[in-house]
């Protein structure tokens, strides 16, 4: 709880006050967990949001300049649902370690 | 208390969880046949029942009596072994290892490729990589014993059994005679030993 300032001056219950993860919880990084990652070809992605529909951690999102769907490497536990989801097979599993990039080392695991 | 030798074992939630077991059971097992003083156990510290979530098993060899019954966490392991080969990117798999440590893998690259990943290598003596999943056929994804810790029957009957095997060609605190003595899948011990790739840095 070290990035996280507690309201000052509002009495609050014990456990009642948790940061919102509206953005991304840095808290709670599962990027450690993925054994193999969902590469995106974005000639056969149609956009039909379905990756970003069933992702279970909001892991995809639409970037409406570029027209493109953005994937998080910090939060993508390599569930791959949004690769069985995708009607165009637009998204294939790669292994992880092919990889240079989404290191998410983290000192203690939790 | 001498000086005590501390594995740290790496693993993945539920699939890897009865293994990392088995495969700090093995090492203690087989060290206690040599003589020696052992503890094996895991904590639950790191959500085992989470599917990948990477998580750890303990073991300590030593030539006198252990002393340390309520530390659950290696804080200076001088081997860590990785059971599945992505965890190096999601770990600092050598927190707290003292100079000359030793690091096996189970993977089917090469000990340089894994190199890539591990930022602080200069902490290691030798980085041993062993093809466990095949080896042991297909990958293990039996629950059975993944609660509790009691079926003490066929321990070392999956990838547990080579990587101890490999882990036995880096350092001369484990003996591939007790390794084979103990573990139910005695072949898949000499094959990691014989197919293990050791890189001494």
């Amino acid at each position: 709880m070290s990035d996280f300032k507690f309201p000052e001056g509002k009495e609050v219950p014990r456990g009642a006050v948790l940061p919102a993860p509206v953005k991304e919880n840095r808290m709670m990084i599962t990027g450690n967990w993925r054994t193999d990652r969902p590469v995106i070809d974005h000639e056969k992605c149609t956009l039909c949001l379905n990756c970003f529909i069933y992702c279970p951690d909001a892991c995809w999102h639409l970037d409406e300049e570029e027209e493109k769907m953005v994937w998080n490497a910090d939060f993508c536990k390599g569930c791959l649902i949004c690769a069985v989801e995708c009607p165009a097979f637009a998204l294939t599993a790669v292994n992880e370690l092919e990889f240079e990039d989404g290191v998410v080392r983290l000192e203690k695991p939790f | 208390m001498g000086e005590v030798y501390e594995v740290t074992i790496w693993a993945r939630g539920v699939t890897q969880d009865m293994e990392g077991r088995h495969l700090s059971l093995l090492i203690a097992n087989s060290a206690d046949k040599d003589g020696k003083f052992v503890q094996a156990w895991d904590d639950y510290a790191d959500l085992p029942d989470r599917v990948q979530v990477p998580l750890r098993k303990y073991a300590r060899i030593s030539d006198e009596d252990l002393e340390m019954r309520y530390d659950y966490e290696n804080d200076h392991p001088n081997m860590s072994v990785i059971m599945d080969d992505t965890i190096v990117k999601g770990i600092n798999v050598l927190r707290g290892m003292p100079k000359g440590g030793v690091l096996v893998v189970n993977t089917k690259r090469s000990p340089e490729e894994i190199l890539k990943f591990i930022p602080n290598k200069d902490l290691l003596d030798a980085i041993v990589c062993v093809d466990a999943n095949s080896i042991a056929g297909a990958v293990d994804l039996d629950f059975m014993g993944s609660e509790g810790g009691v079926e003490t029957v066929s321990v070392g009957a999956g990838i547990s059994a080579p990587i101890v095997g490999a882990a036995a060609k880096a350092t001369d605190r484990l003996t591939l005679e007790s390794l084979v003595a103990v573990a139910a899948n005695k072949d898949g011990v000499k094959k990691g030993y014989e197919t293990a790739q050791v890189k001494s840095l």
